[in-house]
């Protein structure tokens, strides 16, 4: 215990020292943001896999407290970033510049380096999964197997991060796949019934579209021309650097040479949009979705709803669209019906579901066709509509999840038909439920509406009548919210008849913990509904910086 | 720089193999070490004559010739790393009158420090697989058949190492051959070494039938070359080579031999015999030093030899042979390893699979070197020095799969996956060491099975593109392009098999008998250890280790 308490010190020291680099400044990305995370939580679950499984149990709690505390760290750094507080960040960026950049060689030989930044596309989900983090620990505070699980959630948690910073392809992809590691552990030990085949199916379909998203990463790094110089790959003579990528890709599509040829373009850009597509995921890649979070703990379930899914929408906005926009061109009609098949395939499916976990799966399927939608418009505000979208949702998200594990903690089921009258049992879970779904179908005042009226905005200009199709489906969504939730608050409250999955015991309320994280959720939700320019100017800036930057400048 | 055998200057450049050589003596002799005297007939005069008699007490202990083997080891590993590690790595040939037969540089050093760091890495993990029963009091019959044989198989792996080394540093095929003989022979009686299962003594004659009918035919291929040429000298084949009939018939007899030694598809049906018959760390040693000996054959009769001028437009014939045998091999592998229920013959065809990946690798050499790419010469020194890359961490974390087996094996067999259920329950670290070979393995960054795969799909795709720039259109890419899609269609298909092994470590319950703590060990222990710290440091930083790969690729003179 001494020898874990004085690691846990020293890890704790680390954040709160940030290092300097060679050109004086501080990191606040590198170490407190990404190593942070991930090392303590390596070495708090070293530390928790030496102990006897007795001894695990009572070292959950001191364990679970800590992993909050650390978790708070980054949380207070992204947002003191905002807000400017301590730490002068000059957010005002043109397309291509960062705030914070730090650059380390890491890989020479092959050009690529530890470089990490964060921009309007980038902060928001920074912030996100910082916030995200510290609300799942609360939420899923009486966890069982707490040594292990918590861990994992801040390990999850530097990844995701990680993975929103890094400038360099190399490193994304190397974060991008070291995501998948704790939440196949998240839904292998914590999971349901199912989360033997729910965990491999998960890891087996990300990886395989990630490996065919890294051959494109690799033709394209050498299609590059040779060059030498710092940040060049002493033997290959190429960059994984985004940032030179990007310059080098805007100059040549700007100029009268063009930086591929067209079909050269169009494949690396399918190919790199498959990887992104299943972690979206979008019909037809998105099977994979239902069974892992159905089989999810909660706390999986709200990370992978809230970040994870997110990964995909960042990866597309961040690399194919900038370096490939001709390509965009190409396949705008396919995104978009690829976006709208999404979200109509979703909604109606959410329609027949019998399970409450399921059907709110679906739904994070239908959500994420509105942000394809966001971008095959191609206009800006379609962009800044597709980035707040995955925002929004990755505030809303989370909250359906934390209400479906709530049920399923306290009424043992997660059929829909098994719960009935729960406004008499569990008024409080009964009115987050109700917030929860009014906030997913697009109320307004709540943030999803925002996202949903401002990728309707942006579509009207870009394809006309067909913007009844997604208005359509935002009334089938507002049916199956509304009608589950007729089934499951309403229907059968007057009889007394507790739900027969509780075997004659009466059902409680939610616990203090999950009322806590909740009404954190519930608050930002209404926040960033009443007041989305909080989050939306920046956006905006970036969406216009984008759409100057590559679209205006290549001449589409 | 030239020597003669037997010079002065000789004895320097091979001062590592001459130790491993002199530790091979010792182990013969010090066991036998005793108080025998030899008394000269018709006299009372007895002179001590040593071998023989009452042992000594301490060269009559059964853990002396592991010890023996492991320092030797240790020591001539040591003393190649310390030569290579800085850069400035002489290149000395040793010639027999006008023929050169041997040829110490950098790529013959990279690939002895393959050999010797998986067979001392072996060696660690024997000592507890097969104790050494050196405690006082009965002992059992088990025990007293491990103490038996502690001198045999310390002195197999020994004259492993030598045939090994001696294949690296040939540059005549014929002592390639040789070579090649020595550490087979030495290899098949290892695998039937355990003699007690049925399987070890099945396998070991199976390896040992197929080996050497691979081995005959690859003789007879080299024949063929002798006669159409009247020279197997490396440099006097390569100026000589015109793709003649003769000579690409016998090429093609040579590559049955190597594509054995590298279980290639298809000539790969011994190997998961042998590999689930044999110990565990032998079963590594075949996976891993085994397979880069038969990669040096490849190299140096593919990309040495058979490289032909450009002009030589008839003799294209290895590129389609290789590109085919590559991508059978591969999905073969992995289509196989999906099916197999037993760990070790699951990492079997899983070596099955990354020859297939190592035998792309070559073809993009060969595509580059056939004028259908135009391309500076490091191209293909990058490519080699993937290839070499993937050999050089194949050790860390394949070769420490088998030790984990090994370890399971020493409390009562490893062929069932449910012999690995609860591992992770049972011994945390051990079971995470496992999980991380097999993510290393499936090419999950940042370990060092994903920069081998990397560096090697790269190598592909460079050699694709080659100096093109500018508007490239996708027909403008060289086809085996298609090679590095069928390379990373083949790693999602692999990680099936791999993952799986994760699951039963970490959901299953440990099976019956097996609830107890894992046996200790505290030098596979080791050995596994250093196998993982190595998976993960190169994973997170190969700068050194591709520099050093990438000089062993420049040493062999390809352009």
């Amino acid at each position: 215990m001494l020898v874990g308490g004085l690691l846990i010190l020293v890890a704790g020291l680390m954040a709160f020292f940030p290092s300097m680099n060679s050109s004086g400044e501080t990191d606040w990305i590198s170490i407190p943001l990404v190593g942070f995370p991930i090392v303590v939580s390596c070495i708090l679950l070293a530390f928790a896999s030496q102990e006897k499984r007795s001894r695990k149990e009572i070292i959950a709690s001191p364990i679970r407290l800590f992993t909050l505390c650390a978790s708070l760290i980054p949380l207070a750094i992204s947002t003191a970033l905002f807000f400017d507080w301590l730490i002068l960040v000059d957010w005002d960026l043109m397309y291509n510049e960062y705030a914070l950049e730090e650059e380390y060689l890491w890989i020479e030989s092959i050009g690529a380096s530890w470089h990490v930044g964060m921009d309007g596309l980038s902060f928001p989900m920074v912030w996100l999964t910082t916030f995200l983090v510290p609300v799942t620990i609360v939420m899923t505070w009486n966890e069982k197997h707490g040594a292990t699980y918590f861990p994992l959630l801040l390990m999850m948690g530097g990844a995701l991060i990680g993975v929103f910073v890094a400038l360099d392809l190399f490193l994304f992809y190397v974060f991008w796949e070291l995501t998948l590691i704790p939440m196949f552990f998240l839904i292998l030990k914590w999971g349901g019934k199912d989360r033997r085949y729910a965990a491999q199916k998960f890891f087996i379909y990300t990886f395989c579209a990630s490996v065919i998203m890294l051959l494109g990463l690799i033709t394209l790094y050498f299609l590059q021309p040779e060059s030498s110089g710092s940040g060049y790959g002493t033997v290959t003579g190429r960059t994984f650097d985004m940032t030179a990528l990007f310059t080098n890709a805007r100059s040549k599509n700007a100029g009268d040479s063009v930086f591929l040829g067209k079909d050269m373009q169009n494949i690396l850009f399918a190919m790199l949009m498959l990887g992104f597509l299943v972690k979206l995921p979008a019909v037809p890649f998105h099977t994979w979705l239902p069974d892992a979070h159905v089989q999810a703990p909660t706390g999986g379930s709200m990370l992978l709803a809230g970040v994870m899914l997110k990964m995909g929408a960042y990866g597309m906005l961040r690399i194919p669209i900038a370096i490939f926009p001709d390509a965009l061109v190409f396949y705008q009609d396919i995104i978009m019906a690829i976006g709208l098949i999404s979200l109509v395939w979703g909604a109606v499916v959410c329609l027949g579901q019998t399970n409450l976990k399921r059907m709110v799966a679906y739904s994070s399927v239908s959500h994420m066709g509105v942000i394809l939608l966001g971008i095959a418009s191609m206009q800006p505000i379609g962009y800044a509509a597709a980035l707040f979208m995955m925002f929004a949702h990755g505030i809303i998200s989370p909250m359906l999840f934390a209400v479906c594990g709530a049920f399923k903690h306290h009424y043992h089921s997660m059929e829909i038909g098994d719960m009935r009258g729960m406004a008499r049992w569990s008024p409080f879970l009964a009115v987050y439920m109700m917030f929860a779904w009014m906030a997913s179908l697009g109320l307004p005042l709540l943030a999803g509406f925002v996202a949903e009226l401002m990728v309707l905005l942006a579509y009207w200009p870009a394809y006309g009548w067909w913007i009844l199709l997604p208005g359509f489906v935002l009334a089938i969504t507002a049916a199956y919210y509304l009608w589950s939730m007729q089934r499951t608050i309403f229907e059968g409250g007057d009889e007394g008849q507790p739900p027969e999955s509780l075997k004659g015991e009466t059902p409680p309320d939610i616990t203090l913990p999950e009322n806590i994280g909740m009404i954190i959720l519930a608050v930002f939700t209404v926040i960033f509904g009443i007041f989305p320019f909080i989050a939306l100017g920046m956006m905006d800036q970036w969406a216009v910086a984008l759409f100057e930057g590559v679209f205006i400048t290549g001449g589409i | 720089m030239g020597t003669e055998v037997f010079s002065t200057e000789f004895w320097k450049a091979v001062a590592p193999e001459a130790i491993l050589v002199i530790g091979l003596v010792l182990i013969f002799v010090v066991p036998n070490l005793g108080n025998s005297k030899f008394r000269i007939p018709l006299t009372k005069v007895q002179i001590p004559w040593f071998l023989g008699g009452r042992r000594f007490k301490f060269t009559g202990s059964p853990a002396i010739p592991g010890m023996l083997a492991a320092a030797t080891l240790f020591t001539a590993l040591g003393m190649m790393v310390i030569e290579t590690i800085d850069g400035k790595m002489d290149t000395t040939t040793v010639t027999s009158g006008e023929t050169v037969l041997l040829q110490i540089d950098a790529f013959s050093r990279f690939f002895e420090i393959i050999f010797l760091a998986a067979i001392l890495l072996a060696v660690m993990a024997s000592l507890d697989r097969i104790p050494a029963n050196t405690f006082e009091g009965k002992k059992t019959l088990d025990e007293l058949y491990d103490n038996r044989r502690q001198a045999d198989l310390y002195i197999l792996m020994l004259t492993t190492a030598v045939g090994m080394c001696m294949v690296a540093l040939a540059q005549d095929l014929f002592v390639l051959f040789v070579g090649l003989e020595l550490a087979s022979l030495a290899t098949y009686v290892l695998v039937a070494f355990h003699k007690e299962s049925k399987a070890g003594a099945e396998a070991g004659v199976k390896y040992f039938i197929v080996g050497s009918v691979a081995s005959g035919i690859g003789l007879y291929g080299l024949s063929l070359l002798y006669l159409e040429y009247g020279s197997l000298q490396l440099d006097v084949l390569a100026s000589d080579w015109d793709g003649s009939i003769l000579a690409t018939i016998g090429l093609g007899l040579v590559l049955v031999g190597f594509g054995f030694k590298v279980s290639a598809a298809p000539f790969h049906f011994a190997a998961p015999d042998a590999y689930a018959g044999a110990n565990s760390p032998v079963a590594g040693i075949l996976a891993t030093a085994s397979k880069a000996m038969g990669m040096i054959g490849l190299v140096r009769v593919l990309l040495v030899v058979a490289l032909p001028d450009v002009d030589s437009d008839g003799s294209a014939i290895w590129l389609y042979t290789l590109a085919t045998l590559s991508v059978v091999t591969m999905t073969w592998g992995n289509l196989a390893a999906l099916g197999s229920t037993n760990p070790k013959r699951m990492l079997a065809y899983s070596s099955v699979a990354h020859a297939g990946y190592m035998m792309a690798a070559l073809t993009a050499v060969g595509a580059w070197k056939w004028g259908e790419i135009e391309a500076p010469v490091e191209y293909a020194h990058a490519i080699v020095a993937a290839v070499l890359f993937h050999l050089f961490v194949l050790v860390a974390f394949k070769l420490g799969a088998f030790l984990v087996l090994g370890l399971l094996e020493m409390e009562g067999g490893a062929s069932r996956l449910s012999a690995l259920s609860g591992l992770a329950r049972r011994d945390p670290l051990i079971g995470t060491a496992m999980f991380v070979f097999m993510l290393s393995l499936a090419g999950v960054p940042p370990l060092a099975g994903f920069m081998s795969k990397f560096l090697v799909v790269s190598g592909i795709v460079s050699a694709s593109i080659g100096d093109l720039s500018g508007s490239v259109s996708f027909s403008d890419l060289h086809w085996i392009w298609w090679l590095a899609l069928a390379m990373f269609i083949n790693s999602a298909i692999s990680v099936f098999y791999y993952l799986r092994i994760g699951v039963v470590m970490f959901l299953d319950v440990p099976e019956e008998g097996r609830r107890k703590p894992l046996p200790y060990g505290a030098s596979i222990r080791m050995a596994i250890w250093i196998c993982l710290v190595a998976t993960i440091i190169i994973g997170l930083s190969g700068d050194t280790l591709i520099d050093m790969c990438y000089r062993a690729a420049e040493s062999l003179n390809l352009g």
